[in-house]
């Protein structure tokens, strides 16, 4: 038995090593049919080996603005290449090199261009990206683009090499908006010819970064038969690009150009919101960068110059920016003192132009001489801090905590813009987090009026400003309207972003509303000098020190909606370097609505 | 002074095998060193000296497994199994990612691949199983508990992923299975159920290993990318003609059109066609063929039955590597990353692949006494 499975294992051994064999056999008979029987043909093959590798660049979606202007564009750009592979001199390599040197010189003389790259650069490039094209000259015009095609286009192993290059129509004003975008980093993988798939920018800052996965094509290929004069025989395979998906915004272009004329080159932001569904209409902060500065990369002294500008160019103070908003938060006190049932809009308190808490020392009105007795709606109008510290200390500080905590301050609003912040709005926690302290009726007085620990950005007043207009109504801000469907081509519009609705009563809404009215409209109100002829404007002005006491520096402020009977625009302004919110922000609002109703009063006519 | 036994030991080892590791070894630096060579005026790349280094560390390893006596490592063939399954799980907690795939672990500074390592416990453990005193090998329960012992690796591997690796373990058990004394009827169930599994198998590969297999299909479409490799190889064979280019003159590797990063791992037997021509490939053929049969003939004089069985699942194991990176070369089956034993760059394999022939040794060495 044991003898007979013995012989029966060394049979099946002897089995095996027949497969094993004739498994052999046939991968020598394949071998013999492809370098004997065949071979002349791949010998033939690998002679007129100059299979050409081109890139065909994957185009970037483009960026539109409401009205469907090209805010980032895409313009071709011509560079002449040299196919190292294709001009490969027998022996070493050092000929090759000279050879190209040759070649380059002779194009230099062609086109009337000096060289721009040099020995070093070609044989960094043979090493590292060999089968990828050797740019020698960048981005053509049209008469060295005529001079190649006249003279230098019969010189093998050269050709033109086309890219694309990201533009920007409008140069900086949404700068930040939009941001830039740079040459794509190279993936670690050292399988060269995987490069080849590599797209040739990606976005850097800004919409450009954000939506990166959405604008980027996909670049594809060529292979092309070329004999060793130059001349293509056609094409041996192609892979095709795909282009990138669109993107429409809510910003409208012109009112965004309209704003940052209006900014001017002080630091400072503004936001216009549609206070209908959120929408935002132009989001500009100043002073603003031009993105085409960036591409293909940034110079080394611009890049000095806006990180070394004291006013942060690179800064998008409208988002990525916080700051002490001062009296434009008296809004969000009265909302809630009246919503949580503390204060009557009929609530009187007297100002005798200080206000004492305590044994502490005396807190002032800006009105030396006090405002007298005022109610709540005269109170907005002329920005009594007394009045403030009273009613805060009336409602107690949780009610106002919650109520700009719902009103969406103290957070992020979740826009797609780089580094939002979400300001500060303290509370007791914080307060012992931060300063070991417990909150005191100070703090609250403090904050009542704007001032204290609490911050916000422009972007969330105008959130601010449009719920005031609106009646309670808390966006999401949007700023995406559309994007191209990579199948169908149809633009598919967003999801309207989320909204709270924080359901106010008729008489806060009326008390408030009223209050920023008289604000603008009273010719004795404090943001007078944001009047528009033949429209009723709704505001309120701020005006909030920072940094240290003799530098005397003020955030003046504004927030704003209109028209007063049925709002469409919201808007939120913050100017640095100012005397106050109602002599420097009021009248830059006062510019902007103007702009805005003036252009649309054509339409309103041809409508009626 | 050597005793005079140990002197007879090594009289008594497999010279002939030696002789074809040895000289397989030397041809794979000497083309690892073409393909990294460019001009006269250009520094070589460094792979061939690390090459060497790895060969006389699978000498060593070579020589010491051939010491042990391979009866010793079936005994502890379950230790070996449950050790290997071990490292096979550590890699996926804390091992290295390259080209989208972890296979490697990091041992004070070198790179280790546990899948080599489980290619041989799979082959300890199931050639102890399969000749256990008693074991009725005819029977489908036997055959399941075999397939269920190589499938937990098998699927470990695959996961990392490293598809041809894992697949290595099919044609190993199969055949240790036939030899085991498996009813061919069942290995041929077995191997339909296979084929019918494939469609399967297609939904549950990763991307890459997919677009791998479509380009194989239609190299046309990524001529740039994955394609251009099996094209350039392709063309680099074809080229060689029956007597080669000569030594370190093939233009498809001089040239960079066969990428340098492959040449001298997955692609080192298309340099060698190139340079030596039909010649020097079948002779490489031949080398390999002759190799094993070394391992064969271990099986056919082991003194027993685990030996024989081991002898088999190794000698297959080199039978796969090689058929596969062959006909991958010569584009009869897909772009799989399967090196070359004894050939291609890479130090884990090479260890593993002399620990593995070390082994066969051990049993030829304590072969029955006739």
């Amino acid at each position: 038995m044991a003898r007979s499975s013995i012989e029966k294992e060394a049979m099946r051994v002897y089995v095996l090593m027949g497969l094993m064999l004739s498994a052999f056999a046939f991968l020598a008979l394949m071998l013999w049919r492809i370098q004997v029987a065949q071979g002349h043909q791949y010998e033939r093959d690998e002679l007129r080996q100059s299979l050409r590798r081109v890139r065909l660049p994957g185009t970037r979606g483009l960026i539109l603005d409401r009205q469907g202007h090209t805010l980032a564009d895409n313009r071709p750009s011509y560079s002449v290449a040299i196919y190292l592979e294709e001009i490969r001199q027998p022996g070493p390599w050092t000929k090759t090199l000279d050879h190209v040197e040759t070649i380059l010189d002779q194009l230099a003389i062609e086109l009337g261009r000096p060289r721009t790259i040099t020995r070093q650069d070609i044989q960094n490039h043979r090493i590292r990206r060999l089968p990828l094209p050797l740019i020698a000259w960048r981005d053509l015009d049209d008469t060295h683009l005529a001079r190649w095609a006249e003279r230098a286009s019969a010189i093998p192993g050269v050709d033109i090499f086309t890219e694309t290059v990201r533009v920007y129509p409008h140069g900086p004003a949404a700068g930040h908006v939009l941001g830039y975008v740079g040459r794509a980093d190279p993936i670690p993988d050292e399988a060269e010819p995987y490069h080849y798939y590599l797209p040739e920018m990606e976005g850097k800052a800004g919409l450009e970064r954000r939506l990166d996965a959405r604008l980027k094509g996909e670049p594809g290929g060529r292979l092309v038969r070329v004999d060793v004069i130059g001349y293509r025989h056609g094409d041996v395979a192609v892979r095709k690009p795909t282009r990138g998906q669109d993107v429409q915004l809510t910003l409208d272009i012109e009112l965004q150009e309209a704003a940052s004329r209006i900014m001017g080159d002080t630091p400072g932001a503004v936001v216009v919101l549609d206070v209908r569904n959120g929408d935002v209409l132009a989001l500009v902060s100043a002073p603003g960068f031009d993105p085409n500065h960036f591409i293909p990369s940034i110079s080394v002294e611009r890049w000095r110059g806006l990180l070394d500008d004291k006013r942060n160019p690179l800064l998008n103070r409208a988002a990525a920016g916080a700051f002490a908003p001062g009296s434009i938060f008296k809004p969000v006190v009265a909302v809630a003192a009246l919503e949580n049932n503390a204060a009557t809009p009929d609530q009187v308190f007297n100002c005798p132009g200080s206000f004492t808490l305590g044994s502490a020392r005396p807190m002032h009105c800006w009105a030396r001489h006090g405002h007298g007795p005022l109610n709540m709606r005269e109170s907005l109008q002329h920005s009594c801090n007394v009045y403030y510290f009273r009613l805060a200390l009336m409602s107690g500080y949780d009610a106002i905590y919650h109520t700009a905590e719902a009103m969406g301050l103290g957070h992020k609003t979740g826009i797609i813009l780089d580094h939002e912040v979400g300001g500060i709005v303290p509370n007791d926690a914080w307060k012992r987090r931060v300063y070991q302290d417990a909150w005191r009726d100070g703090d609250t007085c403090n904050v009542s009026i704007g001032q204290g620990p609490i911050t916000v950005t422009p972007l969330q007043m105008a959130v601010v400003a449009a719920a005031l207009g609106n009646g309670g109504r808390v966006f999401t801000p949007r700023i995406i309207q559309a994007i191209r469907d990579r199948e169908t081509g149809e633009m598919i519009p967003e999801p309207a972003a989320p909204v709270r609705d924080l359901d106010w009563s008729p008489r806060t809404i009326a008390t408030v509303q009223g209050g920023m009215r008289d604000a603008v409209m009273a010719p004795n109100g404090t943001a007078r000098l944001a009047q528009v002829p033949g429209i009723e404007v709704a505001g309120k002005t701020g005006t909030a020190e920072f940094g240290r006491k003799e530098e005397d520096l003020k955030h003046a402020w504004m927030i704003a909606f209109a028209p007063m009977d049925n709002p469409r625009y919201a808007v939120a302004l913050l100017t640095d370097e100012g005397v106050s919110g109602g002599q420097t922000a009021a009248p830059k609002v006062g510019q902007l609505l103007r702009y805005l109703f003036d252009r649309e009063q054509p339409y309103a006519e041809a409508g009626s | 002074m050597m005793p005079r036994g140990m002197l007879r030991k090594i009289w008594r080892t497999d010279w002939f095998m030696h002789s074809t590791v040895l000289v397989l070894m030397v041809m794979g630096v000497l083309f690892i060193y073409s393909a990294g060579y460019q001009s006269e005026d250009m520094p070589v790349s460094s792979f061939y000296k690390r090459q060497m280094l790895w060969a006389i560390v699978g000498i060593a390893g070579y020589i010491t497994m051939a010491w042990m006596d391979y009866r010793k490592l079936a005994q502890a063939a379950w230790w070996i199994y449950a050790a290997g399954l071990f490292l096979l799980v550590l890699v996926f907690v804390v091992g290295r990612e390259a080209h989208g795939a972890t296979r490697w672990l990091s041992f004070f500074g070198m790179q280790v691949q546990p899948s080599e390592l489980a290619k041989l416990a799979v082959i300890l453990l199931v050639a102890r199983y399969l000749s256990v005193p008693g074991r009725n090998t005819k029977e489908p329960r036997c055959t399941i508990k075999v397939l269920i012992m190589g499938a937990i690796p098998f699927f470990l591997v695959a996961r990392q992923p490293d598809l041809g690796t894992a697949a290595v373990l099919a044609p190993m058990v199969a055949g240790m299975l036939f030899v085991g004394g498996t009813p061919p009827k069942h290995l041929v169930v077995l191997a339909t159920l296979g084929v019918l599994m494939l469609p399967v198998a297609w939904f549950g590969l990763g991307d890459y290993q997919r677009e791998r297999i479509r380009v194989f299909m239609d190299p046309g479409r990524d001529p740039l990318g994955a394609g251009w490799n099996k094209m350039q190889s392709e063309i680099a064979v074809g080229s060689g003609g029956l007597r080669g280019k000569g030594y370190l003159k093939g233009t498809q590797n001089i040239l960079g059109f066969l990428p340098r990063t492959v040449a001298p791992t997955d692609f080192i037997y298309s340099v060698i066609a190139e340079e030596t021509g039909f010649a020097g490939a079948a002779l490489t053929l031949a080398l390999y063929a002759a190799l094993l049969a070394t391992g064969l003939r271990a099986a056919l004089v082991a003194r027993d039955k685990t030996g024989r069985l081991i002898a088999v699942g190794v000698t297959c194991m080199v039978f796969f590597h090689v058929f596969i990176n062959v006909a991958m070369t010569i584009g009869l089956v897909p772009i799989t990353g399967l090196p070359l034993p004894l050939m291609s760059y890479g130090g884990s394999f090479m260890v593993s692949m002399m620990l593995a022939l070390g082994l066969v040794q051990s049993i030829y060495l304590r072969r029955e006494r006739r």
